[in-house]
Protein backbone atom coordinates (compact mmCIF):
# COMPACT_ATOMS: atom_id res chain seq x y z
CA UNK A 1 0.00 0.00 0.00
CA UNK A 2 1.44 3.62 -1.08
CA UNK A 3 2.90 5.21 1.84
CA UNK A 4 0.95 8.68 2.22
CA UNK A 5 -2.81 10.22 1.77
CA UNK A 6 -3.28 7.37 4.43
CA UNK A 7 -5.94 7.35 6.94
CA UNK A 8 -6.11 5.62 10.35
CA UNK A 9 -10.00 4.15 10.94
CA UNK A 10 -10.28 3.67 14.93
CA UNK A 11 -12.91 1.61 16.68
CA UNK A 12 -13.81 1.20 20.16
CA UNK A 13 -12.92 -2.58 20.45
CA UNK A 14 -11.65 -5.31 18.01
CA UNK A 15 -14.60 -6.44 17.33
CA UNK A 16 -15.79 -3.49 15.09
CA UNK A 17 -12.75 -3.75 13.49
CA UNK A 18 -12.40 -7.08 12.71
CA UNK A 19 -16.02 -6.85 11.14
CA UNK A 20 -15.10 -4.11 8.81
CA UNK A 21 -11.50 -5.50 7.45
CA UNK A 22 -13.99 -8.85 6.63
CA UNK A 23 -16.42 -6.49 4.69
CA UNK A 24 -13.45 -4.77 2.94
CA UNK A 25 -11.81 -7.66 1.90
CA UNK A 26 -15.25 -8.66 0.51
CA UNK A 27 -15.48 -5.79 -1.38
CA UNK A 28 -12.11 -5.53 -2.70
CA UNK A 29 -11.11 -2.43 -0.70
CA UNK A 30 -7.16 -2.02 0.24
CA UNK A 31 -6.53 -1.76 3.95
CA UNK A 32 -4.15 -2.76 6.40
CA UNK A 33 -4.61 -3.85 10.28
CA UNK A 34 -2.23 -1.87 12.48
CA UNK A 35 -1.76 -0.97 15.61
CA UNK A 36 -2.99 2.43 16.81
CA UNK A 37 -0.25 4.99 16.59
CA UNK A 38 0.23 6.62 20.28
CA UNK A 39 -0.21 10.14 18.50
CA UNK A 40 -3.94 9.28 16.97
CA UNK A 41 -5.23 7.48 20.68
CA UNK A 42 -3.67 6.93 24.06
CA UNK A 43 -5.02 3.28 24.45
CA UNK A 44 -3.84 0.51 22.57
CA UNK A 45 -5.65 -2.01 19.89
CA UNK A 46 -6.32 -2.27 16.50
CA UNK A 47 -7.26 0.31 13.97
CA UNK A 48 -7.43 -0.10 9.90
CA UNK A 49 -5.42 1.92 7.41
CA UNK A 50 -6.81 2.70 4.31
CA UNK A 51 -5.62 4.65 1.07
CA UNK A 52 -7.28 8.35 0.73
CA UNK A 53 -9.05 7.43 -1.62
CA UNK A 54 -10.88 5.03 -0.50
CA UNK A 55 -12.26 6.78 2.26
CA UNK A 56 -15.59 7.57 0.93
CA UNK A 57 -16.43 3.75 -0.43
CA UNK A 58 -15.00 2.64 3.25
CA UNK A 59 -17.52 5.54 5.47
CA UNK A 60 -19.88 4.01 2.84
CA UNK A 61 -19.46 0.51 4.07
CA UNK A 62 -19.28 1.63 7.38
CA UNK A 63 -22.73 3.35 7.07
CA UNK A 64 -24.48 0.81 5.36
CA UNK A 65 -23.00 -2.16 8.39
CA UNK A 66 -23.51 0.57 11.17
CA UNK A 67 -19.97 -0.40 12.29
CA UNK A 68 -19.14 1.83 15.55
CA UNK A 69 -16.23 3.54 14.61
CA UNK A 70 -14.10 5.82 17.53
CA UNK A 71 -12.60 8.15 15.26
CA UNK A 72 -10.75 8.84 11.66
CA UNK A 73 -8.05 10.10 11.09
CA UNK A 74 -4.95 11.14 8.58
CA UNK A 75 -2.35 8.82 9.59
CA UNK A 76 0.47 10.84 11.50
CA UNK A 77 3.34 12.14 9.15
CA UNK A 78 7.23 11.03 9.87
CA UNK A 79 9.61 13.82 9.01
CA UNK A 80 12.76 12.23 6.43
CA UNK A 81 13.73 8.44 6.40
CA UNK A 82 12.69 5.94 9.65
CA UNK A 83 15.62 5.03 11.48
CA UNK A 84 15.24 1.53 13.38
CA UNK A 85 14.61 1.43 16.85
CA UNK A 86 14.43 -1.29 19.03
CA UNK A 87 10.97 -1.79 21.02
CA UNK B 1 -10.43 2.06 21.19
CA UNK B 2 -10.21 -0.98 23.52
CA UNK B 3 -9.56 -0.39 26.78
CA UNK B 4 -6.85 -2.82 29.10
CA UNK B 5 -6.21 -0.30 31.56
CA UNK B 6 -8.43 -1.96 34.37
CA UNK B 7 -6.99 -5.74 33.09
CA UNK B 8 -3.33 -4.44 33.73
CA UNK B 9 -3.74 -2.85 36.88
CA UNK B 10 -5.71 -5.47 38.30
CA UNK B 11 -2.65 -7.69 37.53
CA UNK B 12 -0.89 -5.17 39.37
CA UNK B 13 1.08 -3.80 36.37
CA UNK B 14 3.24 -0.94 36.00
CA UNK B 15 1.02 1.45 34.14
CA UNK B 16 3.04 3.91 33.62
CA UNK B 17 6.22 2.48 32.60
CA UNK B 18 4.38 0.05 30.22
CA UNK B 19 2.82 3.05 28.39
CA UNK B 20 6.48 3.62 27.02
CA UNK B 21 6.57 0.26 25.38
CA UNK B 22 3.14 0.89 23.82
CA UNK B 23 3.89 4.02 22.30
CA UNK B 24 6.61 2.40 20.57
CA UNK B 25 5.57 -0.96 19.10
CA UNK B 26 2.89 0.79 16.61
CA UNK B 27 5.67 3.07 14.90
CA UNK B 28 8.16 -0.11 14.89
CA UNK B 29 5.68 -2.49 13.77
CA UNK B 30 4.05 0.28 11.08
CA UNK B 31 7.94 0.62 9.74
CA UNK B 32 9.42 -2.85 9.71
CA UNK B 33 5.65 -5.09 9.09
CA UNK B 34 3.40 -2.86 7.69
CA UNK B 35 5.29 -1.34 5.03
CA UNK B 36 6.15 -4.73 3.26
CA UNK B 37 4.73 -5.02 -0.29
CA UNK B 38 2.53 -8.04 -1.27
CA UNK B 39 2.03 -9.55 1.84
CA UNK B 40 -0.35 -12.55 1.73
CA UNK B 41 -3.92 -11.63 3.07
CA UNK B 42 -3.61 -14.47 5.59
CA UNK B 43 -0.91 -12.14 7.67
CA UNK B 44 -4.30 -9.95 8.88
CA UNK B 45 -4.13 -12.21 11.85
CA UNK B 46 -1.13 -11.85 12.63
CA UNK B 47 -1.21 -8.04 12.87
CA UNK B 48 -4.40 -7.90 14.46
CA UNK B 49 -2.19 -10.17 17.46
CA UNK B 50 0.55 -7.96 17.34
CA UNK B 51 -1.98 -4.76 17.64
CA UNK B 52 -3.60 -6.25 20.40
CA UNK B 53 -0.66 -7.79 22.26
CA UNK B 54 -0.84 -7.45 25.61
CA UNK B 55 -5.34 -7.37 24.75
CA UNK B 56 -6.29 -9.68 24.00
CA UNK B 57 -4.60 -13.37 24.61
CA UNK B 58 -3.89 -12.00 28.20
CA UNK B 59 -7.96 -11.65 28.72
CA UNK B 60 -8.22 -15.39 26.94
CA UNK B 61 -6.00 -16.37 29.78
CA UNK B 62 -7.30 -15.03 32.72
CA UNK B 63 -11.19 -15.97 31.57
CA UNK B 64 -8.75 -19.46 31.10
CA UNK B 65 -8.10 -19.43 35.25
CA UNK B 66 -11.54 -17.67 36.24
CA UNK B 67 -13.25 -20.68 35.23
CA UNK B 68 -10.49 -22.70 37.51
CA UNK B 69 -7.76 -23.11 34.75
CA UNK B 70 -4.04 -22.74 35.41
CA UNK B 71 -1.63 -20.82 32.92
CA UNK B 72 2.03 -22.37 33.13
CA UNK B 73 4.77 -19.75 31.27
CA UNK B 74 7.69 -21.41 30.00
CA UNK B 75 10.95 -20.62 28.28
CA UNK B 76 12.56 -23.06 26.14
CA UNK B 77 11.49 -25.51 23.30
CA UNK B 78 12.46 -28.63 25.20
CA UNK B 79 9.67 -28.48 27.95
CA UNK B 80 6.70 -30.64 26.48
CA UNK B 81 3.40 -28.34 26.72
CA UNK B 82 1.89 -31.32 25.67
CA UNK B 83 1.93 -32.23 29.49
CA UNK B 84 0.38 -28.70 30.25
CA UNK B 85 -2.34 -29.25 27.78
CA UNK B 86 -3.42 -32.80 28.81
CA UNK B 87 -3.60 -31.53 32.39
CA UNK B 88 -6.37 -29.10 31.20
CA UNK B 89 -3.58 -25.83 31.33
CA UNK B 90 -2.74 -23.74 29.24
CA UNK B 91 1.48 -23.15 28.67
CA UNK B 92 2.67 -19.71 26.93
CA UNK B 93 6.21 -18.32 25.84
CA UNK B 94 7.94 -16.40 28.00
CA UNK B 95 10.13 -15.47 26.21
CA UNK B 96 11.49 -11.55 26.65
CA UNK B 97 12.33 -10.54 23.13
CA UNK B 98 11.83 -6.51 23.77
CA UNK B 99 15.02 -4.32 24.73
CA UNK B 100 12.36 -2.51 26.54
CA UNK B 101 12.56 -4.87 29.35
CA UNK B 102 16.42 -5.02 28.96
CA UNK B 103 17.45 -2.46 31.91
CA UNK B 104 15.07 -4.05 34.40
CA UNK B 105 17.07 -7.36 34.05
CA UNK B 106 20.26 -5.80 34.23
CA UNK B 107 19.54 -4.46 37.82
CA UNK B 108 19.76 -7.87 39.27
CA UNK B 109 21.80 -10.07 36.32
CA UNK B 110 25.31 -9.40 35.57
CA UNK B 111 26.29 -7.30 32.63
CA UNK B 112 27.28 -10.17 30.05
CA UNK B 113 24.12 -12.14 30.21
CA UNK B 114 22.21 -12.45 27.53
CA UNK B 115 19.28 -9.80 26.21
CA UNK B 116 16.96 -13.01 26.30
CA UNK B 117 17.62 -13.63 30.05
CA UNK B 118 18.06 -10.32 31.35
CA UNK B 119 14.43 -8.82 29.19
CA UNK B 120 12.69 -12.19 30.81
CA UNK B 121 13.73 -11.52 34.17
CA UNK B 122 13.21 -7.61 33.54
CA UNK B 123 9.82 -7.87 32.19
CA UNK B 124 8.48 -9.82 35.03
CA UNK B 125 10.49 -7.29 37.84
CA UNK B 126 9.56 -4.61 36.06
CA UNK B 127 5.63 -5.62 36.01
CA UNK B 128 5.47 -4.58 32.74
CA UNK B 129 4.15 -7.57 30.69
CA UNK B 130 0.88 -8.84 31.37
CA UNK B 131 1.59 -12.78 30.21
CA UNK B 132 4.83 -12.93 33.05
CA UNK B 133 2.03 -11.30 35.83
CA UNK B 134 -0.65 -14.12 34.46
CA UNK B 135 1.09 -17.06 34.98
CA UNK B 136 1.03 -19.19 37.59
CA UNK B 137 3.37 -21.24 37.77
CA UNK B 138 7.09 -20.78 35.35
CA UNK B 139 8.63 -24.11 33.92
CA UNK B 140 12.62 -23.43 33.93
CA UNK B 141 15.22 -25.93 32.07
CA UNK B 142 18.35 -26.90 33.04
CA UNK B 143 20.14 -25.33 29.45
CA UNK B 144 22.77 -22.70 29.99
CA UNK B 145 23.65 -21.15 32.69
CA UNK B 146 22.28 -17.99 32.77
CA UNK B 147 18.90 -19.41 32.85
CA UNK B 148 19.51 -21.85 35.55
CA UNK B 149 20.56 -18.85 37.38
CA UNK B 150 17.56 -16.56 36.51
CA UNK B 151 14.90 -19.27 37.66
CA UNK B 152 16.52 -18.47 41.11
CA UNK B 153 15.69 -15.13 41.38
CA UNK B 154 12.31 -15.03 39.83
CA UNK B 155 11.51 -17.94 41.93
CA UNK B 156 11.09 -16.03 44.21
CA UNK B 157 8.27 -13.98 42.42
CA UNK B 158 6.04 -17.29 40.73
CA UNK B 159 6.12 -20.82 41.78
CA UNK B 160 8.78 -22.37 40.07
CA UNK B 161 9.56 -25.98 38.74
CA UNK B 162 12.28 -26.88 36.77
CA UNK B 163 13.04 -29.61 34.84
CA UNK B 164 16.19 -31.20 34.24
CA UNK B 165 17.63 -31.34 30.58
CA UNK B 166 20.31 -33.70 29.83
CA UNK B 167 23.37 -32.62 28.55
CA UNK B 168 24.78 -35.17 26.27
CA UNK B 169 21.88 -37.42 24.11
CA UNK B 170 22.94 -40.87 24.86
CA UNK B 171 20.60 -43.41 25.65
CA UNK B 172 21.12 -42.97 29.57
CA UNK B 173 20.19 -39.14 28.74
CA UNK B 174 17.10 -39.82 27.07
CA UNK B 175 15.91 -42.31 29.38
CA UNK B 176 16.63 -39.90 32.03
CA UNK B 177 14.72 -36.87 30.21
CA UNK B 178 11.79 -39.75 30.09
CA UNK B 179 11.87 -40.07 34.01
CA UNK B 180 12.19 -35.90 33.87
CA UNK B 181 8.79 -35.94 32.26
CA UNK B 182 7.06 -37.98 35.10
CA UNK B 183 8.23 -35.80 37.94
CA UNK B 184 6.68 -32.86 35.54
CA UNK B 185 3.35 -34.76 35.17
CA UNK B 186 3.05 -34.76 39.21
CA UNK B 187 3.92 -31.58 39.17
CA UNK B 188 1.77 -30.51 37.14
CA UNK B 189 -1.04 -32.71 38.29
CA UNK B 190 -0.39 -31.43 41.57
CA UNK B 191 -0.50 -28.12 40.58
CA UNK B 192 -3.54 -27.94 38.42
CA UNK B 193 -5.39 -30.84 40.41
CA UNK B 194 -6.23 -32.91 37.22
CA UNK B 195 -4.90 -36.07 36.18
CA UNK B 196 -3.07 -36.90 33.52
CA UNK B 197 -4.70 -40.19 31.23
CA UNK B 198 -3.55 -41.88 28.31
CA UNK B 199 -6.66 -40.30 26.18
CA UNK B 200 -6.17 -36.88 27.49
CA UNK B 201 -2.27 -36.96 26.87
CA UNK B 202 -3.07 -38.66 23.63
CA UNK B 203 -5.56 -35.63 22.86
CA UNK B 204 -3.09 -33.11 23.92
CA UNK B 205 -0.03 -34.93 22.02
CA UNK B 206 -2.23 -34.81 18.40
CA UNK B 207 -3.04 -30.67 19.67
CA UNK B 208 0.62 -29.61 19.37
CA UNK B 209 1.36 -31.69 16.68
CA UNK B 210 -1.18 -30.40 14.48
CA UNK B 211 0.51 -27.25 15.45
CA UNK B 212 3.84 -28.31 14.13
CA UNK B 213 2.54 -29.96 11.40
CA UNK B 214 0.76 -26.51 10.09
CA UNK B 215 4.43 -24.73 11.15
CA UNK B 216 6.36 -27.17 9.12
CA UNK B 217 3.85 -26.60 6.15
CA UNK B 218 4.33 -23.28 6.02
CA UNK B 219 7.94 -23.73 6.06
CA UNK B 220 7.49 -25.69 3.27
CA UNK B 221 5.96 -22.92 1.09
CA UNK B 222 9.05 -20.75 1.87
CA UNK B 223 11.17 -23.95 -0.44
CA UNK B 224 9.33 -22.19 -3.43
CA UNK B 225 11.51 -20.41 -6.29
CA UNK B 226 9.52 -17.10 -5.42
CA UNK B 227 9.15 -17.34 -2.33
CA UNK B 228 5.26 -16.34 -1.20
CA UNK B 229 6.13 -14.57 2.05
CA UNK B 230 8.34 -12.69 3.66
CA UNK B 231 11.28 -13.98 6.20
CA UNK B 232 9.71 -11.56 8.62
CA UNK B 233 6.33 -12.80 8.28
CA UNK B 234 7.29 -16.14 8.76
CA UNK B 235 9.24 -15.17 11.76
CA UNK B 236 6.10 -13.22 13.06
CA UNK B 237 3.69 -16.42 12.59
CA UNK B 238 6.53 -18.47 14.30
CA UNK B 239 7.04 -16.03 17.30
CA UNK B 240 2.53 -15.73 18.35
CA UNK B 241 2.98 -19.67 18.05
CA UNK B 242 4.53 -19.71 21.12
CA UNK B 243 1.75 -18.11 23.09
CA UNK B 244 -1.55 -18.58 20.89
CA UNK B 245 -3.52 -21.22 21.56
CA UNK B 246 -2.19 -24.03 19.70
CA UNK B 247 -5.67 -25.26 17.88
CA UNK B 248 -5.87 -21.68 16.63
CA UNK B 249 -2.49 -21.82 15.85
CA UNK B 250 -2.76 -24.29 13.43
CA UNK B 251 -5.89 -23.20 11.63
CA UNK B 252 -4.23 -19.67 10.76
CA UNK B 253 -1.20 -21.23 9.82
CA UNK B 254 -2.71 -23.85 7.30
CA UNK B 255 -5.04 -21.07 6.27
CA UNK B 256 -2.14 -19.00 5.70
CA UNK B 257 0.22 -21.87 4.16
CA UNK B 258 -3.07 -22.65 1.47
CA UNK B 259 -2.70 -18.90 0.30
CA UNK B 260 1.06 -19.49 0.17
CA UNK B 261 0.38 -22.84 -2.40
CA UNK B 262 -2.03 -21.01 -4.37
CA UNK B 263 1.10 -18.01 -4.74
CA UNK B 264 3.41 -21.08 -5.49
CA UNK B 265 1.25 -22.16 -8.36
CA UNK B 266 1.05 -18.58 -9.97
CA UNK B 267 4.69 -18.56 -9.17
CA UNK B 268 4.16 -15.39 -7.28
CA UNK B 269 6.74 -14.27 -5.11
CA UNK B 270 6.98 -11.50 -2.51
CA UNK B 271 10.42 -10.45 -3.67
CA UNK B 272 12.01 -9.56 -7.29
CA UNK B 273 13.34 -12.53 -9.20
CA UNK B 274 17.26 -14.07 -8.21
CA UNK B 275 16.73 -12.40 -4.70
CA UNK B 276 19.64 -13.85 -2.54
CA UNK B 277 17.79 -16.41 -0.23
CA UNK B 278 19.57 -16.50 3.36
CA UNK B 279 18.89 -19.09 6.05
CA UNK B 280 19.30 -17.34 9.75
CA UNK B 281 20.49 -20.12 12.20
CA UNK B 282 21.48 -19.54 15.60
CA UNK B 283 19.36 -18.02 19.09
CA UNK B 284 16.05 -17.47 19.45
CA UNK B 285 14.69 -14.20 18.03
CA UNK B 286 11.57 -13.81 20.48
CA UNK B 287 8.78 -11.12 19.58
CA UNK B 288 9.60 -7.88 19.11
CA UNK B 289 12.98 -8.73 17.86
CA UNK B 290 12.94 -8.52 13.66
CA UNK B 291 16.16 -6.52 13.90
CA UNK B 292 18.20 -8.97 11.73
CA UNK B 293 15.30 -9.86 9.30
CA UNK B 294 14.60 -6.22 8.65
CA UNK B 295 18.29 -5.96 8.18
CA UNK B 296 18.65 -9.03 5.67
CA UNK B 297 15.21 -7.72 3.64
CA UNK B 298 16.04 -4.16 3.74
CA UNK B 299 19.31 -5.26 2.03
CA UNK B 300 18.03 -6.76 -1.35
CA UNK B 301 17.83 -10.62 -0.10
CA UNK B 302 15.08 -12.92 1.68
CA UNK B 303 15.29 -14.81 4.51
CA UNK B 304 13.81 -18.56 3.72
CA UNK B 305 14.26 -20.34 6.90
CA UNK B 306 15.77 -20.36 10.27
CA UNK B 307 17.61 -22.98 12.38
CA UNK B 308 16.59 -21.81 15.31
CA UNK B 309 14.25 -22.06 18.19
CA UNK B 310 11.77 -19.45 16.89
CA UNK B 311 12.22 -21.54 13.58
CA UNK B 312 12.79 -25.02 12.55
CA UNK B 313 13.51 -26.01 16.10
CA UNK B 314 9.95 -25.10 17.59
CA UNK B 315 8.53 -27.65 15.32
CA UNK B 316 10.93 -30.15 13.30
CA UNK B 317 9.62 -33.66 14.87
CA UNK B 318 6.36 -35.01 15.71
CA UNK B 319 5.31 -37.25 18.45
CA UNK B 320 4.47 -40.37 17.79
CA UNK B 321 0.72 -40.52 17.91
CA UNK B 322 0.47 -44.36 17.89
CA UNK B 323 1.88 -44.76 21.65
CA UNK B 324 -1.36 -46.80 23.28
CA UNK B 325 -0.41 -46.03 26.90
CA UNK B 326 0.98 -43.71 29.20
CA UNK B 327 4.51 -45.16 29.64
CA UNK B 328 4.94 -44.71 26.19
CA UNK B 329 3.72 -41.71 25.16
CA UNK B 330 6.15 -40.35 27.70
CA UNK B 331 8.40 -42.77 26.03
CA UNK B 332 7.92 -40.96 22.52
CA UNK B 333 7.84 -37.63 24.13
CA UNK B 334 10.89 -38.22 25.56
CA UNK B 335 12.49 -39.39 22.13
CA UNK B 336 11.21 -36.32 20.67
CA UNK B 337 12.20 -34.03 22.38
CA UNK B 338 15.49 -34.74 22.31
CA UNK B 339 15.85 -34.61 18.35
CA UNK B 340 15.82 -31.09 18.81
CA UNK B 341 19.50 -29.97 18.89
CA UNK B 342 20.16 -26.94 20.75
CA UNK B 343 24.05 -25.85 21.64
CA UNK B 344 23.42 -26.47 25.24
CA UNK B 345 24.39 -30.09 24.22
CA UNK B 346 27.90 -31.60 24.01
CA UNK B 347 28.43 -32.74 21.07
CA UNK B 348 25.91 -31.44 19.04
CA UNK B 349 26.73 -32.57 15.60
CA UNK B 350 23.26 -33.17 15.10
CA UNK B 351 22.93 -29.42 14.88
CA UNK B 352 25.16 -29.12 11.82
CA UNK B 353 23.33 -31.63 10.07
CA UNK B 354 20.53 -29.80 10.58
CA UNK B 355 22.15 -26.59 8.87
CA UNK B 356 23.26 -28.96 5.80
CA UNK B 357 20.17 -30.19 5.48
CA UNK B 358 18.55 -27.05 5.18
CA UNK B 359 20.60 -25.07 3.79
CA UNK B 360 19.79 -27.28 0.59
CA UNK B 361 16.07 -27.98 1.36
CA UNK B 362 15.94 -24.34 1.06
CA UNK B 363 18.43 -23.94 -1.73
CA UNK B 364 20.24 -21.06 0.31
CA UNK B 365 22.73 -18.69 -1.10
CA UNK B 366 24.30 -18.35 2.60
CA UNK B 367 24.18 -18.54 6.27
CA UNK B 368 23.84 -15.86 8.64
CA UNK B 369 24.88 -17.46 11.67
CA UNK B 370 23.94 -15.44 14.87
CA UNK B 371 24.14 -15.71 18.35
CA UNK B 372 22.71 -12.91 20.98
CA UNK B 373 25.30 -11.05 22.78
CA UNK B 374 27.00 -13.58 25.55
CA UNK B 375 25.60 -16.33 24.63
CA UNK B 376 28.50 -18.36 25.32
CA UNK B 377 27.12 -21.78 23.54
CA UNK B 378 26.14 -20.78 20.74
CA UNK B 379 29.22 -18.17 20.36
CA UNK B 380 31.60 -21.26 20.62
CA UNK B 381 29.68 -23.19 18.10
CA UNK B 382 30.15 -20.89 15.50
CA UNK B 383 33.31 -22.29 15.15
CA UNK B 384 32.30 -25.95 14.23
CA UNK B 385 29.16 -24.09 11.93
CA UNK B 386 31.92 -22.45 9.93
CA UNK B 387 34.39 -25.08 9.36
CA UNK B 388 31.38 -27.55 8.44
CA UNK B 389 29.81 -25.07 5.91
CA UNK B 390 33.19 -24.17 4.67
CA UNK B 391 33.57 -27.89 3.52
CA UNK B 392 30.82 -28.05 1.69
CA UNK B 393 31.71 -24.56 0.49
CA UNK B 394 28.38 -22.63 1.82
CA UNK B 395 28.97 -18.56 2.53
CA UNK B 396 28.47 -18.32 6.45
CA UNK B 397 28.87 -14.52 8.60
CA UNK B 398 28.65 -15.04 11.88
CA UNK B 399 27.16 -12.07 13.85
CA UNK B 400 26.64 -11.55 17.57
CA UNK B 401 24.07 -8.94 18.45
CA UNK B 402 21.69 -7.78 21.30
CA UNK B 403 18.22 -6.54 21.60
CA UNK B 404 19.71 -2.40 21.02
CA UNK B 405 19.52 -0.32 17.82
CA UNK B 406 23.01 0.32 18.34
CA UNK B 407 24.91 -2.04 16.65
CA UNK B 408 22.36 -1.52 13.79
CA UNK B 409 24.11 0.35 11.08
CA UNK B 410 27.09 -1.65 11.67
CA UNK B 411 25.70 -4.61 11.09
CA UNK B 412 23.82 -3.51 8.32
CA UNK B 413 27.27 -2.52 6.64
CA UNK B 414 28.42 -6.14 7.66
CA UNK B 415 25.14 -7.55 6.21
CA UNK B 416 25.47 -6.11 2.72
CA UNK B 417 29.16 -6.62 2.29
CA UNK B 418 28.36 -10.51 2.61
CA UNK B 419 25.66 -10.16 0.16
CA UNK B 420 27.68 -7.90 -2.14
CA UNK B 421 30.52 -10.91 -1.82
CA UNK B 422 27.25 -13.72 -2.52
CA UNK B 423 26.14 -11.62 -5.55
CA UNK B 424 29.71 -11.69 -7.14
S1 LIG C 1 18.31 -21.94 22.32
FE1 LIG C 1 18.39 -23.82 23.55
S2 LIG C 1 18.00 -23.14 25.63
FE2 LIG C 1 17.31 -21.49 24.27
S3 LIG C 1 15.11 -21.90 23.91
FE3 LIG C 1 16.27 -22.89 22.31
S4 LIG C 1 16.53 -25.00 23.03
FE4 LIG C 1 16.01 -23.75 24.81
S1 LIG D 1 20.51 -17.27 23.82
FE1 LIG D 1 22.13 -18.49 24.79
S2 LIG D 1 22.58 -17.42 26.73
FE2 LIG D 1 20.61 -16.67 25.95
S3 LIG D 1 19.08 -17.93 26.96
FE3 LIG D 1 19.50 -18.89 24.98
S4 LIG D 1 21.14 -20.39 25.40
FE4 LIG D 1 21.03 -18.98 27.15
Amino acid sequence: METDNRFYILFPNHHQGLRLSQLLRERGIDYLIAPTPRQLSTCCGISLIVKGGDLEEASQVIAEHEIVVEKIAPAPKRDGDWKYRSC
Amino acid sequence: MADYREMWSNLDMDLEKHDVLCQVLPEVFGEVYLSQQKRPRGMDFYDFVVSEIHGVRPAELIEHQKSGGKVFGTFCVYVPDEIVFAAGGIATGLCGGSQFWVAAGEKVLPPNTCPLIKASVGARLDKTCPFFRIADMFVGETTCDGKKKAWEILASEVPMHVIDIPQMKRAQDVNAFEREIHSFIKVVEDFTGSKISADSLGESIKLINNKRKALQRLYEARKAAAVPISGKDALLVTQIAFYDDPSRCAQMANQLSEELEERISRKEGVFPEDTLRIMISGTPMAIPNWKLHHIVETSGAAVVVEESCTGTRYFENLVDETAPTLERQVRALAERYMKTNCACFTPNSARIDDILRLAEEYKVDGIIDTNLQFCNLYSTESHLVKQALAEKNIPVLHLETDYSEQDFEQLRTRVQAFLEMLRE
